[in-house]
């Protein structure tokens, strides 16, 4: 063995010991809010960074951090993976608990993933199950506290019309009758129309709300993959937001392209749909930007083709020129895998008056970034039905020094004396958040 | 003549354990790039998914092939002296090398997890083997290394 081609090998080996390592350094996440957010070049990983927050809970009368003039304090703990909030017209408060179902291994590159995740959500099993929450007098201390409605399927959405309760299960939308004061549901719901779920189930949470009259129902509907590697045919019916008819249960794609749209909401002063999507992964720390976004009607936002606009994202074939071509740009980037997964716009009147009118995003936190990102809730200024200004952190504390999480905040609602309501999936609490002093 | 040839090592009653594994990661290996090739042509994730497979399991036994060919290696000092020996072991280092650097790259998602960066690999490591494959060959069809010419009863 000559010494010239042992140093080549040892080059060699050096290379691909440096490769395996590194990808650009993340940028300043602040680069990416907004409507024109920073877009980087792509990076692939050889190895894509997981660093997800280990999570270690809140103890000793630890509480998330809030901005100045806001109190925020636990309304209640001891939940089951507490992922999203609806607040019923008496002020009762529903928490559904619930997690994911079991991924499937495909790839070997899913063992390692499944495992890495595990960590970032807490130990005990979810409830898969609505609790009720009722605090009356508005102190902040639920007086009473009752599993509202149980045995249910991965849930997620939950919306009310007239005295039919709609709960958006992972796999169905069932309705459930419903009359103002009831503690607990023990009907036998009715299936109003079947959702993509099983067998992969990627993206499981199902975002629901109704039209402002009442006749339509709205079910977020996330994509199967990251970014279709099970296959185009994984896809059918996904990335979309469903429009159900209430009456028939039928459905149409309401808009598509949109990878995992959450907190569907209508803005209280224009009537328009809007949602908060989580965008794709492992093309490196600052791409793509999630984002807070109206949907038009119809409308295509790129997923899996292109993202934020027209850019291309070489890992689909075939391409669709036809379909990236009419891709239309979000609305307001809020940087990259922040995970938003819930959104609520502020119609109260009792928090200090920079909060009102624009819209509250829960931000899950990533997970594969080399420095985690969201752990926050964020409000985003709104004039005239429009973003107007930057997002401003509301609700922050959730990591630790060292890069633990405390908690982790999903759904935000707001409740009947107008204090924002946080659930925390992985802290098992659900947080209160009011005016100082108020 | 009982041991004028260099001895195996690394074996179970005579039989050297080396050649016994080394087919695994050759047929995945070359089978890689197969699949990959398919894949290139059809976009269908199922044959990307099939590389991403053969290159697990042919990893994972070439790891032992390996250490049963590095004991013999070290266990003979004659099989040292031999070219052909040297070529075959840093050459399938190398091959093991890139086999791991396409591992990652097949553990992207959807098309670039293929091409070309995947594909091109999948291509050197396949021509690697051929090389190597050739000096191993070399190893006991010329050198007899391993051969067990002890005369029995």
């Amino acid at each position: 063995m000559s010494s010239s081609s042992r140093q080549a090998i040892l080059a060699a080996a050096a290379t691909v010991a440096l490769a395996a390592c590194g990808g650009p350094a993340p940028g300043a996440p602040h680069r990416q809010v907004g409507p024109n957010p920073y877009l980087p070049d792509i990076h692939q990983y050889l190895m894509p960074p997981m660093k997800v927050a280990r999570i270690v809970g809140w103890s000793g009368g630890r509480t998330p951090i809030v901005a100045p003039g806001l109190r925020i304090q636990a309304l209640a703990r001891d939940f089951r993976a507490p992922r999203s909030l609806y607040v019923l017209p008496n002020g009762d408060i529903l928490v559904v608990e619930s997690d994911g179902p079991p991924a499937p291994v495909r790839r070997p590159k899913e063992f390692v993933m499944n495992w890495v995740e595990k960590k970032a959500h807490s130990a005990g099993k979810a409830g898969n199950r609505i609790v009720l929450l009722r605090d009356a007098n508005g102190d902040g201390v639920p007086e009473l506290r009752t599993v509202f409605l149980d045995h249910l399927d991965h849930p997620f959405g939950v919306v009310l019309v007239g005295s039919d309760l709609y709960v958006a299960n992972t796999s169905s939308v069932v309705r459930y009758p419903y009359q103002t004061g009831d503690t607990k549901i023990t009907a036998p719901g009715v299936k109003l129309t079947d959702l993509p779920g099983g067998p992969i189930d990627h993206h499981w949470t199902k975002s629901l709300t109704a039209s402002p009259d009442g006749t339509k129902l709205y079910a977020g509907v996330g994509s199967n993959s990251n970014i279709t590697e099970n296959g185009i045919g994984a896809e059918l019916d996904r990335a979309q937001i469903w429009e159900i008819d209430r009456a028939s249960g039928a459905h149409r794609p309401f808009a598509t392209g949109l990878r995992n749209p959450n907190g569907l909401t209508f803005e209280p002063t224009t009537h328009q749909l809007w949602t908060v999507v989580n965008e794709r992964d492992e093309l490196g720390p600052d791409l793509v930007p999630d984002y807070l976004t109206s949907v038009k009607d119809g409308g295509f936002y790129g997923w899996p083709y292109s993202y934020w606009g027209q850019h291309l994202d070489p890992r689909v074939r075939p391409r669709r020129p036809d379909l990236v071509a009419r891709a239309i740009t979000p609305d307001y980037g809020l940087s990259s895998h922040v995970a938003p997964l819930g959104l609520v716009f502020y119609t109260g009147a009792t928090l200090p008056p920079q909060y009102r009118g624009g819209a509250f995003v829960g931000e899950h936190g990533s997970w594969n970034r080399s420095q985690l990102n969201g752990y926050k809730v964020v409000y985003v200024p709104f004039a005239g039905g429009r973003p107007n200004g930057m997002a401003q952190d509301v609700v922050t504390g959730f990591v630790t020094p060292d890069g633990k999480a405390y908690g982790r905040p999903v759904g935000v609602a707001v409740d009947a004396r107008g204090a924002l309501l946080i659930a925390d999936d992985a802290g098992n609490v659900v947080w209160r958040v009011t005016a100082a002093g108020g | 003549m009982s041991s004028d040839t260099p001895r195996s090592t690394a074996r179970i009653s005579g039989h050297p354990i080396h050649p016994m594994l080394v087919p695994f990661p050759i047929v995945c290996f070359v089978g890689t790039l197969v699949t990959d090739l398919v894949y290139a042509v059809t976009a269908d994730m199922q044959w990307a998914n099939f590389s991403a497979w053969q290159l697990t399991v042919g990893l994972i036994v070439s790891v032992f092939a390996a250490i049963a060919g590095l004991i013999d290696a070290l266990g003979d000092p004659r099989i040292l002296r031999l070219r052909p020996a040297w070529i075959h072991g840093l050459g399938n280092l190398l091959a093991l090398a890139l086999a791991v650097v396409n591992l990652l790259v097949h553990s992207r998602d959807a098309y670039t997890s293929v091409v070309p960066q995947g594909l091109l690999l999948s291509l050197l490591v396949v021509l690697i083997l051929l090389v190597t494959g050739w000096n191993g060959w070399d190893l006991v069809y010329r050198s007899g290394v391993g051969l067990d010419r002890e005369e029995r009863p």
